[in-house]
């Protein structure tokens, strides 16, 4: 094992940067790759050298090869192989960049503690889904509420959030921001409901400066659904997904899922 | 008018199935047993869940969501299917029930459900669709024998120039046009068997066929037809097997793959843009599409839009820079009973520091520039603060150059790279961001009904410097010198 210290190092390396060219959508600029490219060589090398058993089976192979005891291929290949990386990596550097300007962007901004909707002013801290008080006594009705949520998902989210709402509607690729994938931990399995209540009443342009609100596709949404009308789609944006919304634990005061 | 086509339609389809019936001139096989037996109130619950808000309760393709789509979700109860490996007029084997609930209809709304629902689901949800038949067909006729599909030939030239000539010979054209984009003389005012408005497939555009764009699921389709539409099977007027895959691979050769960006880069010319939109260098000019989609955020909103993409190209020399949009669209509306076909590019009016304009026709605070081609008006050039608020502005310097030719609209729009008063400029290195609008005329698209994007970015790119070879040059030989030193000095140690 400890013979391929150095192949096992290379294997790494190699895998971290085709992981990161082409595993990652949209693909991210050169300067980020070459952060995190000099960040896993630093890794690499660290924990080499951390022992010096482990360096010196690290260095045994360089070592041939400079030495000339290698096969003429991998003399070849390694002598060859140093410049040219070396000089690759300078080019990455000095090459005009043609990514498009990098856009950092807050996807869950702290909410307003108040917010215009429907001509009223809402305080977020209080603002509870009026129609989970059903939950518990009826059943029943909550689930007739959640099926009228989902007729108006199906006419109004499901072009941009998807069929199954995993955020690949037919109209999905269009827009960047993509629309939220809902089966996704990072979305409203994480976010209060009355997060999300101001998320769909006040849509991308209600989104403050961090969150590049210009961008987003996400629709105002008091302008088409009523204040029911909203919760009830909220209702089956979670139902549909196998979500449930975070809540704040009363008496305790902290958070629970 | 709808009754005749229907009835012509049903005739035509009787007459397909019959011939069908009596001498099946393609090799087939025996239709594959079913692996999963049905469990009908496991395919309701199912379907109730992922499928009833399309195709409706009853399967009567009039679901709640019905109305928001195109094509429209399909209607179970005649029990005509689209994507079968059987021969025209016949049912669907199980197994491509299975295959379409799948893999799903691209280009349409409907999805591959194998990414949502187990495959277990789905031969219960394959079931399931067949309870709507109400004429009781596939309990008295299901299929017995499906088309057999060999291996693809190699692609050739040969095979492809072939299938050219039958493209011509076997009149393809009239309805996909001779260039496949769907602009042939028949191709307007078709209709469905359920009655409602059809377009041939633009040959092109391959991501966007329904039963697939591999060469034997071109083969497939127009061997055993779409049932219910005016594609028929060509088994009859194109006996030979060889030639029907020659076909395939003509249709084949027409696709082009969606080349999607976030950048159109403008590359630097020596001397004028050509005016010809078909002009060698226009041609030689890298491409980039850009995805639309319906415009259903601002009133009125627009579910039902035609097109999908829309493809740019930019040059600049030392003056002016010029931006080449060119798209599909086999009616050419000049405004006259339907709107006029239109196309828009959108840019900030000032460089950007810090916040952009709203995508959609910018805000208050953030006005755009907007510039269109409009088939009837021609030039137009709008500033806008929000949809709400547009007003025609003079065109300055701005020309645009036109040409519709089979099927396909190309519109140059140059400028000045000097921005004048309320104008961005153009530089070399620095972004723009570009976003795109597209109107069907045919299609009833006008003002906010329209296909859009969000924002790009157009970049006049910069000449490489010298310094940027030869930083690279000097440290690949500053390694190979630190080699050379190393190895000399290990060699004469050992
Ligand atoms: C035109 C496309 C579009 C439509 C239609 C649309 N959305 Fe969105 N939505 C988006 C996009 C894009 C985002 C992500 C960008 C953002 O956060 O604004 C988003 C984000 C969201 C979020 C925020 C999720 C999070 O994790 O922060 C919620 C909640 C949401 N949408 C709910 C809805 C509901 C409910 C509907 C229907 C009433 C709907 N959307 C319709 C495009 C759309
Ligand atoms: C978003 C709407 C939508 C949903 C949801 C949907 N479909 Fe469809 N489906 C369509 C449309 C649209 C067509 C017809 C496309 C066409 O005619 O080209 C279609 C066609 C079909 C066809 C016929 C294919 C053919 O070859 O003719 C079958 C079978 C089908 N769907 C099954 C299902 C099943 C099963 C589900 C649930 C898992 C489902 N669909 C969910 C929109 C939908
Ligand atoms: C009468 C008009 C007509 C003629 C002639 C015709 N087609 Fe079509 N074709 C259509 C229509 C309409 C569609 C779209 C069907 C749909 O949307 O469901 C289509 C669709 C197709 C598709 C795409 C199917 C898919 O997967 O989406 C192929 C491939 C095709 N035709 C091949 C051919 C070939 C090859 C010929 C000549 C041998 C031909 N067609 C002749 C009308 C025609």
């Amino acid at each position: 094992m400890q013979r391929w210290t150095l192949h096992i190092a290379v294997a790494l390396w190699l895998s971290v940067l085709f992981g990161l060219k082409l595993g990652v959508r949209p693909p991210m600029p050169a300067s980020v790759l070459m952060i995190y490219m000099t960040l896993t060589t630093i890794g690499i090398l660290v924990f080499v050298a951390a022992n010096e058993e482990r360096f010196q089976a690290f260095l045994a192979p360089l070592k041939a090869v400079f030495a000339g005891r290698a096969p003429k291929a991998a003399q070849i290949a390694v002598l060859a192989g140093i410049p040219l990386l070396a000089g690759w990596g300078a080019w990455l550097r000095t090459a005009p960049s043609l990514d498009a300007p990098f856009e950092p962007r807050v996807v869950h901004p702290e909410p307003p503690t108040s917010f215009s909707s429907h001509g009223k002013r809402i305080d977020a801290a209080t603002l509870k889904n009026p129609l989970r008080a059903a939950q518990e006594k009826n059943p029943a009705e909550l689930e007739k509420l959640t099926q009228q949520g989902k007729t108006i998902y199906y006419q109004n989210c499901f072009f941009c959030h998807g069929d199954a709402l995993a955020g690949d509607g037919h109209f999905a690729n269009a827009f960047s921001p993509i629309p939220a994938n809902f089966r996704d931990v990072g979305t409203i399995s994480m976010l209060q409901e009355s997060f999300v209540y101001w998320r769909v009443a006040t849509g991308g342009p209600g989104l403050p400066k961090g969150a590049t609100p210009w961008l987003s596709a996400m629709p105002v949404w008091q302008n088409f659904l009523s204040e029911d009308e909203i919760w009830k789609a909220i209702l089956y944006i979670y139902a549909g997904s196998g979500s449930t919304p975070r809540t704040w634990d009363e008496e305790g005061g902290h958070e629970k899922h | 008018m709808r009754n005749i086509e229907r009835l012509l339609l049903t005739a035509w389809l009787m007459a397909a199935s019959a011939f069908a019936a009596d001498a099946p001139k393609v090799k087939t096989e025996a239709v594959k047993a079913t692996p999963v037996a049905a469990d009908l109130d496991a395919g309701k619950k199912l379907y109730q869940r992922w499928c009833a808000q399309c195709h409706g309760d009853e399967g009567k393709g009039d679901g709640p969501a019905a109305d928001f789509v195109y094509p429209r979700p399909r209607n179970f109860t005649l029990a005509i299917f689209k994507v079968r490996t059987t021969p025209s007029g016949q049912l669907p084997t199980d197994h491509d029930l299975f295959n379409i609930i799948s893999k799903g209809l691209p280009g349409t709304s409907m999805p591959a459900w194998e990414k949502f629902i187990s495959e277990t689901d789905r031969w219960q949800l394959a079931h399931y669709v067949k309870t709507f038949d109400s004429l009781g067909l596939f309990k008295d006729e299901p299929a017995k024998e499906q088309v057999a599909i060999d291996a693809p030939p190699k692609l050739t030239d040969e095979l492809i120039a072939k299938g050219k000539t039958l493209y011509k010979e076997k009149k393809c054209w009239q309805c996909h046009g001779p260039l496949g984009r769907g602009d042939g003389p028949s191709a307007q005012g078709m209709k469905d068997e359920w009655g409602f408005p059809i377009r041939p497939v633009n040959f092109t555009k391959s991501w966007r066929f329904r039963g697939g764009d591999r060469i034997e699921d071109i083969y497939r389709t127009f061997t055993t037809g779409f049932n219910g539409t005016p594609m028929p099977s060509f088994v009859d007027s194109i006996p030979s097997a060889d030639d029907r895959w020659a076909l395939a691979a003509f249709v084949k050769s027409l696709a082009r793959p969606q080349k999607n960006a976030q950048v159109l880069k403008a590359a630097l010319v020596d001397g004028e843009i050509a005016a010809d939109p078909y002009a060698k260098q226009w041609e030689d000019a890298e491409f980039a599409d850009f995805p639309l989609a319906g415009q259903i955020i601002q009133e009125p909103r627009w579910f039902k839009p035609v097109h999908d993409v829309i493809t740019a190209r930019a040059l600049y020399n030392d003056k002016e820079i010029a931006i080449l949009l060119e798209w599909d669209d086999g009616t050419n509306n000049k405004g006259e009973g339907k709107p006029a076909d239109q196309v828009a590019l959108q840019l900030p009016t000032q460089p950007i520091a810090g916040e952009k304009p709203y995508f959609i026709l910018g805000d208050d605070k953030h006005p755009v520039d907007s510039w269109r081609w409009n088939a009837r008006d021609g030039l137009v050039r709008v500033a806008a603060a929000g949809s709400a608020k547009q007003a025609p502005r003079d065109a300055g310097s701005l020309v645009a150059q036109v040409s519709y030719r089979d099927g396909q609209y190309r519109v140059i729009l140059r400028r000045p790279l000097q921005g004048a008063a309320g104008e961005i400029g153009f530089e070399a290195g620095k972004f723009v961001p570009i976003a795109f609008q597209l109107w069907d005329g045919d299609n009833g698209e006008e003002g906010m009904k329209m296909s859009l994007s969000t924002w790009y970015s157009v970049l006049p790119l910069p000449a490489t410097p010298l310094s940027a070879y030869l930083w690279p040059f000097g440290i690949g030989l500053l390694a190979l010198g630190g080699e050379v030193w190393l190895l000399r000095r290990m060699r004469r140690k050992s």
